[in-house]
């Protein structure tokens, strides 16, 4: 209960706090996608004003005085050489960062970019006129950088020069924007090679985390739409961004660059700690209260159930007199009523079994001694009435008949005396005076004893007995009458001869004795009843041979039980407690 | 008759003003702005002032007597003696011997990228002896070199030459020599020459402009500019090669390789554009002016034959670089890169300064010699280059340029004059044979 009530109270606290963390995190991206989209649409204002810019610097330039005497020079066969570098005024004088300078033909005349390139053709003529686009423009040490480019042509004579300018898409560009905090943007060019961080350009300088944006620049670049995602930039979740990645097009539509917004999950994280902090604190609370509630329930409901199981196991050990206080009214209250009730039928029960049993037992009793002493009487009663009548008779036929009456009666009243002493032995068994021996030595005794008479009876004896003192507390006197009958059992049982075995070992804490005959067994009822006092299987058996045994291997704290041998025939075994000496 | 007479001392005196503004005055400081190092070798404008050579190269090629007033070789001109001129000078005072002749050129031998041809010089009495291993049939000529100018250092490490001028201080930027009084080719018409060295073309012209400079320096590439301003321009003959150097190694080292990429090089564009069609489009190490047979050397870029001869293969980590830092040369360089790159070639330039080994080089030889022979070893020399001429006729010099040629890792490009733009008040002033001003022979408007 009390796990059930903590897990009710973790789940649903938790169930908050998950609830409201994701509900923190749609808040946050649906925040981050409305800062993007904002930032997004800024840069493509800039973009269009910076284009616009662009194209009418070099609209500016390309109607200048100086372009159009240029034009007109060239035009009437002058010598395109010495303007070699009239790009670079040029452009400082328009502010531009690249410009060339591009004959009729589309020859470049004068490059500010890459003054080498001069007498190889410029493609980007044919977007003469046009609004500004992007373009990619490669420079000399290999690499290639973004811009803004216009081209407009110079008029004034029939092969017209064409103005190629731009200014760079660079960190430069970027810098202007009104980014706010934890925010980042940035561009990738050269997007025509294997990705490489140093193609960032960004408004925070060193883009160290640049490497991260690797996979959502590549998805942008390769399929041309937008790519959003988490980057991990750190292990820690604070140090996350949401980075979308946006695909700058030039004017045939491929991707020239990629826009990278990256906004920090620092917020977001935060709140949803705090949110997680409190559904920790209020689930420890929960739990702290579940306990509580659980110790309270408990005194309420669980205890007298324990005592009630309490109670049954004492019923069990044999307390029939056990009873449980009935404290409520309620279903707890019933079982405990319920529970009083049971025991003491049982205990009634048992009295009126005990009853059953006491007289069913006096009844044996009478059965047995009416059956012994009946034997000796008839003989009592026959001599007796035999020298009645031969009182008649002459006094030396009398004299005979008395003599012999008179031993007949010696021999029946010993043989009356006999059968009470039985009895009387039987109810005046000692109690053990144990003293610490091997038990080994008793069983060596008895087959010691008994193995002449065993040969006389054509009985093979086998003995397993134990190399290693089997030490126990005992009676020897009594152990070795135990075991004495026990073997005179046997030997009763085999009267054509067999195999007495006899052993005596060790198992775990125990000495096991066992005494196994190979006669003709016993019947299921046989093995229950044979140790009840009385109950015998022998024509003139008393039935107290196999009980005395019983009572003592009882009063050794040991067991004895009987079974049937698959092979034939029967074997007792004894347990005895094992004396355990401690190690020296 | 009278009236003639008046007519004639008229028109006498209206010519004398003439006449005297033609004829050199002594006096005055001539002040001349450089780009370069004023000592450096071989050009250097101060080192040319302060010292003088053995030898000097005429007009016409072939060495005139300088420091030495004859020579005379032995031994099929494995031996070869120079006489020293009598009560020459170092500008201490000190007796010029051919003991101290001697020890300058071993001095200049022990230099590291030093060109002696000769095994050991040593003075004899009057003259100065050379000995070699191989025959130096130009070796008077070879003397003549600035390379070879006879210097010596007094005890506070300062250069002493015989030359005209002495160095007598710096300041303000500007290195200041007097005239040598004593010197044995007789004084100097200007007093004193200023020069100012590490300044930029433009600084220089603007100087010339305001009066500032008197002489400065004209690049090839903007020669047509000079004219177009009517600057007052002296201009040499072609003085100065420019070849790309390919490296016979690495990823350049199969010969085919470095024909596809002296194949793939626009000469006509360079000569065209950026040298602004000065000077001349060359594939010999001698100007044609001065061999006569350089025009055999084929200079026409051949694009489809370099990607044939490259064979697909695209050699990774290739760079060029040029000598010098100069505008034109990295502009040069930037242009090669790009016809190689059109060649099949991954050449990235060299960034200007770029200390890094290149495999493919732009470089400047500056030439002295003024004949064929000489010129041709000089080259040689300046290239590190070997080459052994059997004959004396321009057929041989051609085999054995050919055969260095062939080996394709120089490819000459364009020969180039040296010029400079001199200011109204300097008057008689020439050009050595190799391109530098001779101010020991002019003088300034303004003098005494």
């Amino acid at each position: 209960m009390l796990l059930m009530l903590a897990l009710t109270v973790f789940g649903v606290v938790a169930a908050v706090g998950w609830t409201g963390s994701v509900r923190v995190r749609h808040v946050f991206e649906f925040l981050d996608r409305q800062q993007t989209d904002t930032l997004v649409g800024q840069f493509q204002h800039e973009f269009n004003q910076r284009g616009a810019d662009t194209a009418e610097a070099v609209s500016r330039m390309a109607a200048s005085d100086a372009l159009r005497r240029m034009a007109f020079d060239l035009a009437n066969g002058g010598d395109s050489a010495p303007y070699l570098t009239v790009a670079v005024p040029l452009a400082q004088e328009y502010r531009l960062d690249y410009l060339e300078i591009v004959g009729h033909d589309g020859s470049i005349i004068s490059s500010l970019q890459w003054t080498a390139r001069f007498g190889y053709k410029e493609p980007a003529i044919a977007a003469a006129g046009k609004p500004a686009f992007l373009k990619q423009e490669d420079v000399p040490d290999g690499s290639s950088q973004i811009g803004l480019f216009a081209v407009r042509a110079v008029n004034g004579s029939d092969a017209p020069l064409f103005v190629v300018g731009g200014r760079q898409l660079d960190a430069g560009f970027l810098r202007d924007f009104p980014v706010p905090a934890g925010t980042q943007l940035l561009i990738y060019r050269n997007v025509s090679g294997p990705f490489d961080a140093h193609n960032f350009a960004g408004a925070t300088q060193g883009v160290d985390t640049a490497e991260h944006f690797r996979a959502l620049v590549d998805d942008a670049r390769t399929n041309g739409r937008n790519a959003e995602g988490v980057v991990y930039v750190t292990p820690r979740q604070e140090d996350s961004l949401s980075v979308t990645a946006i695909p700058l097009t030039g004017a045939g539509g491929d991707v020239l660059a990629v826009l990278v917004v990256a906004n920090s999950r620092r917020s977001m994280v935060e709140v949803q700690r705090h949110i997680r902090d409190i559904a920790y604190g209020i689930a420890g609370l929960g739990i702290i209260f579940a306990v509580g509630a659980s110790l309270w329930i408990a005194a309420r409901i669980s205890r007298p159930i324990e005592e009630l199981a309490r109670a049954a196991q004492q019923v069990a050990a044999g307390d029939w007199e056990t009873r449980v206080d009935i404290r409520t009214l309620d279903e707890v209250g019933d079982l405990a009523r319920s529970f009083n009730n049971m025991t003491r039928q049982l205990a009634e029960q048992r009295e009126r079994l005990v009853q059953t049993e006491r007289v069913a037992a006096w009844r044996e009793l009478a059965r047995r001694l009416a059956h012994e002493l009946k034997n000796p009487l008839t003989p009592l009663q026959i001599t007796v009435e035999n020298m009645v009548k031969a009182k008649k008779l002459p006094k030396k036929e009398f004299d005979e008949v008395f003599k012999e009456s008179a031993a007949t009666l010696t021999a029946e009243i010993e043989n009356l005396k006999t059968i009470v002493g039985r009895f009387s032995d039987f109810s005046r068994l000692p109690k053990p005076q144990s003293v610490e021996m091997d038990a080994r030595e008793a069983v060596r005794r008895v087959v010691k004893l008994y193995g002449p008479a065993l040969e006389e009876k054509h009985i093979e004896l086998g003995t397993a007995i134990s190399s290693e003192p089997l030490p126990i507390l005992g009676d020897s006197e009594l152990l070795h009458r135990a075991l004495s009958n026990l073997v005179l059992n046997a030997m009763d049982a085999m009267p054509e001869g067999g195999t007495l075995t006899v052993s005596a070992t060790r198992a775990r804490n125990m000495v096991r004795i066992s005494v196994a005959d190979t006669g003709a067994g016993l019947t299921p009822e046989e093995c229950e009843r044979l140790f009840t006092p009385y109950y015998t299987t022998k024509q003139h058996g008393t039935g107290l041979g196999l009980a005395i045994v019983q009572s003592v291997i009882a009063d050794h704290n040991g067991t004895i039980g009987v079974e049937n041998v698959e092979s034939g025939g029967a074997r007792f075994a004894i347990g005895l407690p094992l004396v355990e000496k401690a190690e020296a | 008759m009278g009236r003639h007479f008046v007519i004639s001392a008229l028109l006498v005196c209206a010519a004398l003003p003439a006449c005297a503004r033609t004829r050199p005055h002594y006096g005055g400081t001539l002040r001349i702005e450089t780009q370069g190092d004023p000592w450096q070798a071989p050009d250097g404008i101060a080192r040319r002032l302060v010292l003088d050579t053995l030898t000097t190269v005429g007009d016409a090629g072939g060495a005139l007597p300088a420091l030495a007033v004859r020579w005379d070789s032995q031994n099929a001109d494995h031996r070869w003696e120079f006489w020293i001129r009598a009560d020459v000078h170092f500008q201490d005072g000190t007796l010029l011997t051919s003991d101290a002749v001697a020890a300058a050129l071993d001095d200049t031998c022990s230099h590291a990228g030093a060109n002696c041809p000769w095994r050991a010089v040593h003075g004899v009495g009057p003259s100065v002896v050379f000995t070699s291993d191989s025959p130096v049939p130009d070796l008077p000529e070879l003397l003549g070199q600035t390379e070879f100018a006879i210097a010596r250092q007094d005890a506070s490490g300062a250069v002493l030459g015989t030359g005209p001028f002495r160095v007598t201080g710096f300041a303000n930027g500007a290195l200041t020599l007097v005239a040598n009084d004593d010197c044995w080719a007789g004084r100097p018409f200007v007093d004193a020459v200023e020069v100012r060295s590490r300044r930029m073309v433009r600084d220089q012209w603007l100087d010339l402009s305001v009066g500032k400079a008197d002489i400065v320096e004209v690049p090839p590439e903007l020669l047509r500019q000079a004219q177009e301003q009517h600057l007052n321009v002296l201009m040499s003959r072609p003085v100065d090669l420019l070849a790309l150097t390919i490296a016979p190694d690495g990823a350049m080292a199969s010969r085919e390789m470095r024909q596809a990429a002296a194949l793939a090089v626009d000469r006509t564009a360079l000569y065209n554009v950026i040298f602004q069609k000065q000077g001349e489009v060359t594939a010999s190490l001698l100007p044609e002016g001065l061999s006569g047979y350089s025009f055999l050397f084929p200079s026409d870029q051949e694009l489809d034959r370099a990607r044939a001869l490259r064979g697909g293969a695209t050699p990774s980590g290739l760079t060029l670089g040029a000598s010098d830092t100069s505008a034109p040369m990295q502009l040069a360089a930037e242009r090669l890169a790009l016809n190689l790159h059109e060649a099949g070639f991954n050449v990235q330039t060299a960034a200007a300064g770029s200390r890094q080994t290149a495999a493919l080089e732009l470089r400047r030889a500056h030439l002295e010699a003024g004949s064929p022979r000489a010129a041709f070893d000089e080259m040689l020399a300046r290239f590190g280059q070997n080459g052994t001429v059997n004959g004396t006729d321009a057929a041989a010099l051609w085999e054995v340029e050919r055969g260095i040629l062939d080996n394709e890792t120089i490819v000459p490009l364009l020969w180039l004059p040296r010029a400079w733009a001199a200011g109204e008040r300097v008057r008689d002033l020439r050009l050595s044979v190799d391109g530098e001003p001779l101010l020991a022979d002019a003088s300034v408007e303004g003098g005494k």
